[in-house]
């Protein structure tokens, strides 16, 4: 029966194809859709596991986790840095560290933050160390820069448009082991050198300083626009292209608004001047940055505006209770976790969506195939007949008609399954490079289920055919 | 080696008020070679589908050795026709994409009864219808070479009675010719009964009887007629 089934499919062999082709299509539509879907989640989940508690200024609780979890540019309210020192000195608290962004190189994201936020969310370098001076940077896994390399921060990022502090450079010291997460493409500097460049911090421009301090009572983030439009007219005070706002997105509105006036022209004088400076001086006065300075990771209420801060909790309960405490005055605190479960009820919906397409598809490619085999048996019946009429019992002209076809499908379906597998790979590949975050494609127990419930419709559908290839009559047939 | 026996034998289809075949009486003694002659729509098919139990005849028996085929369901009738009827039809009903010897084999095959002397006996069938390439692909074998193939087939389990439908009518005069020997052949080799349908004259002027059908009756049977005579 075996050889006699072969020779079928071998002389049918091109409506063979098609019809496997169908079937793999409509398979790795459902397979991919699945398995991106259980991707996503599983590596946004596994991206956001060292992120206990986030603290950032009131807004947006998804957009806090996307900015600072999956660094992903946006303008974030600014809270003020009487927030990071309160927290760094509670008790509760293991670690606190700023995430501070905005600036960009080569299309990594430079992100300011403290030592204890690198150590407490990866598993060590994989060369070189840990930065121990302002102007010393450490790259993620996936940043192709080499250890010693110069990194000249660029204001928010090249496709929006941005300006590069040229008068500074940072130097390459370490790279981090890979952490499966966005982090994985950003640069890591310490936040004060973030802070100097944009001409904030301890050593200078108290007056700003003391009106965040002023604004953080009333806790209203309104306080902090305004702080960085105090810092905008600072700029025009010093003359001074660099001296902005950590979060370059909210100051850029304050730019805006800036350049509206006629002082544009201020930042075209400081290029002219910094080339020139290049010349001579390296540590000019415009770059308020010292790269021999040593770190000093002690956060006074002096700190500037921070657009989210890292919390690593000392328990459970105190994780609760901060949350609690933090989500009142102008801050939000959030858990991403539970932020991504939110997220992911909508991705449910989205997946509902796309799994009901994919099923949808696969009903058509379903009846398609019933369509062409019922014709097929029709054309042949004089074969079947003929085949019962010499002596083929019935069951065997059933199983022949459905061993063809059941054939067919299950090819089709376990191509289906490699496809959207490889599919659902390269898909994750494209989305890894452009955000870091690695997604885990891979079956799972639920996917054996899939097939399952699959080959078992196509059992079904093969044996209609083969029915009324069974119920045929050899007599009829062979008169046909 | 089968002997037939059918009484009161009517088959009617349900459209037709006339019945398609009704044949009151027919013996055929073991081993005797008969022609079933007559035009289209006279009923030969539908006689040779009855006899082989490809069509159930709803009323009369059809006695094969004096066991009765017509009550049999369909299964067992074809179980029956497998164990004891060699078919050879005008259009072989062999299948493009396998070998001589495969296609000698298949109906065995499918049935679970093919074991080595069963193969051997296949190989064997194919010398003597003449092919020397049991490996050879059916659709590359010219017509002649094909209703071999079916001959070949026919006989495989060792069957008491070849019934043939038009062996000859699709093959050119020469095959035709050599086709109809080989049928006699071995249909005396094997000591069959023969019920061939045809319209070849050459064929059924060297069978033992001739029997003609004409609107499902039999209006000539030279068997008789010598009896009368």
């Amino acid at each position: 029966m075996i050889s006699f089934v072969l020779a079928d499919l071998r002389r049918l062999w091109l409506g063979a194809f098609v019809l496997v082709l169908l079937v793999a299509l409509a398979t790795a539509l459902g397979v991919a859709v699945t398995l991106q879907e259980r991707a996503l989640r599983l590596g946004s989940a596994r991206a956001a596991d060292r992120f206990d508690l986030v603290v950032g200024a009131a807004g947006s609780e998804t957009q806090l986790v996307l900015s600072s979890v999956f660094l992903q540019p946006s303008p974030l309210p600014l809270m003020p840095g009487t927030v990071l020192a309160r927290l760094a000195a509670d008790p509760r608290v293991a670690w606190a560290a700023p995430v501070g962004f905005g600036d960009s190189f080569k299309g990594y994201p430079i992100i300011g933050t403290t030592t204890a936020l690198v150590k407490g969310t990866t598993a060590g370098f994989a060369e070189g160390d840990m930065f121990a001076h302002e102007g010393e940077a450490i790259v993620g896994a996936a940043v192709n820069l080499s250890l010693g390399a110069e990194i000249k921060p660029m204001h928010g990022t090249a496709e929006t448009g941005g300006e590069t502090h040229t008068e500074i450079a940072y130097r390459v010291v370490g790279r981090i082991k890979p952490t499966g997460t966005p982090w994985d493409r950003a640069i890591l500097v310490p936040v004060q050198a973030v802070w100097h460049i944009h001409g904030l911090g301890h050593d200078d421009h108290e007056e700003d300083h003391h009106e965040d301090h002023d604004s953080d009572h009333d806790g209203d983030h309104e306080g902090d626009h305004h702080a960085a439009e105090a810092h905008g007219h600072d700029h025009h005070a010093h003359g001074a292209g660099s001296v902005e706002a950590v979060q370059h997105v909210t100051e850029v509105r304050a730019q805006g608004d800036a350049t509206a006036l006629p002082t544009a022209p201020a930042d075209h004088d400081h290029h002219a001047e910094v080339a020139h400076a290049e010349d001579g001086d390296e540590h000019h006065a415009h770059g308020h940055i010292d790269p021999g300075a040593p770190l000093n990771e002690a956060f006074t209420e002096e700190a500037p505006g921070l657009p989210a801060i890292l919390v690593k909790p000392k328990s459970i309960a105190d994780a609760y209770r901060l949350r609690q405490e933090y989500r009142s005055a102008g801050t939000l605190a959030v858990f991403p976790g539970e932020v991504l479960t939110r997220l992911y009820g909508t991705l449910g919906d989205a997946k509902m969506v796309l799994a009901s397409v994919a099923a949808g598809s696969q009903a058509l490619v379903a009846a398609a195939l019933l369509l062409v085999s019922v014709i097929h048996v029709t054309q042949r019946r004089r074969q079947i007949g003929a085949l019962r009429a010499f002596g083929a019992p019935r069951l065997a002209v059933f199983g022949i008609v459905w061993s063809e076809l059941f054939v067919l499908v299950l090819i089709g379906i376990a191509l289906g399954f490699a496809g959207g597998l490889l599919a659902a790979r390269l898909i994750g590949d494209v989305f890894t490079r452009q955000t870091g975050v690695i997604l885990p494609v891979e079956f799972t127990i639920d996917d054996a289920g899939m097939a399952l419930i699959l080959l078992a419709i196509g059992t079904v559908f093969a044996a209609i055919p083969a029915v009324m290839a069974y119920r045929q009559s050899p007599a009829e047939a062979l008169r046909g | 080696m089968l002997t037939l026996c059918v009484e009161d034998l009517v088959v009617r289809v349900s459209d037709l008020e006339q019945p398609v075949l009704s044949i009151e009486r027919l013996t055929v003694p073991a081993g005797q070679h008969l022609a079933v002659t007559g035009g289209s729509g006279s009923g030969k098919s539908t006689l040779l589908h009855v006899l082989s139990g490809l069509e159930r005849a709803r009323r009369g028996r059809i006695l094969w050795n004096a066991s009765d085929i017509a009550p049999l369901p369909e299964g067992e009738r074809d179980r029956w026709r497998a164990r004891n009827v060699g078919l050879v039809m005008q259009d072989f009903h062999l299948f493009p994409g396998l070998t001589a010897l495969a296609n000698v084999l298949l109906p065995a095959r499918l049935a679970g009864a093919a074991d080595a002397a069963v193969v051997a006996r296949g190989q064997e069938l194919l010398a003597r219808v003449g092919l020397a390439r049991p490996g050879q692909r059916i659709e590359t074998m010219s017509r002649g070479e094909m209703q071999r193939v079916a001959i070949a087939r026919a006989l495989l389990r060792r069957p008491g009675v070849i019934v043939a439908d038009e062996p000859t009518a699709s093959l050119d005069v020469e095959s035709g010719a050599a086709v109809g020997d080989l049928l006699l052949e071995v249909a005396a080799e094997t000591g069959c009964t023969l019920i061939v349908a045809s319209h070849d004259a050459r064929l059924i002027e060297r069978l033992d009887r001739r029997l003609t059908l004409t609107a499902g009756r039999i209006v000539a049977d030279n068997a008789q007629a010598e009896v009368a005579a």
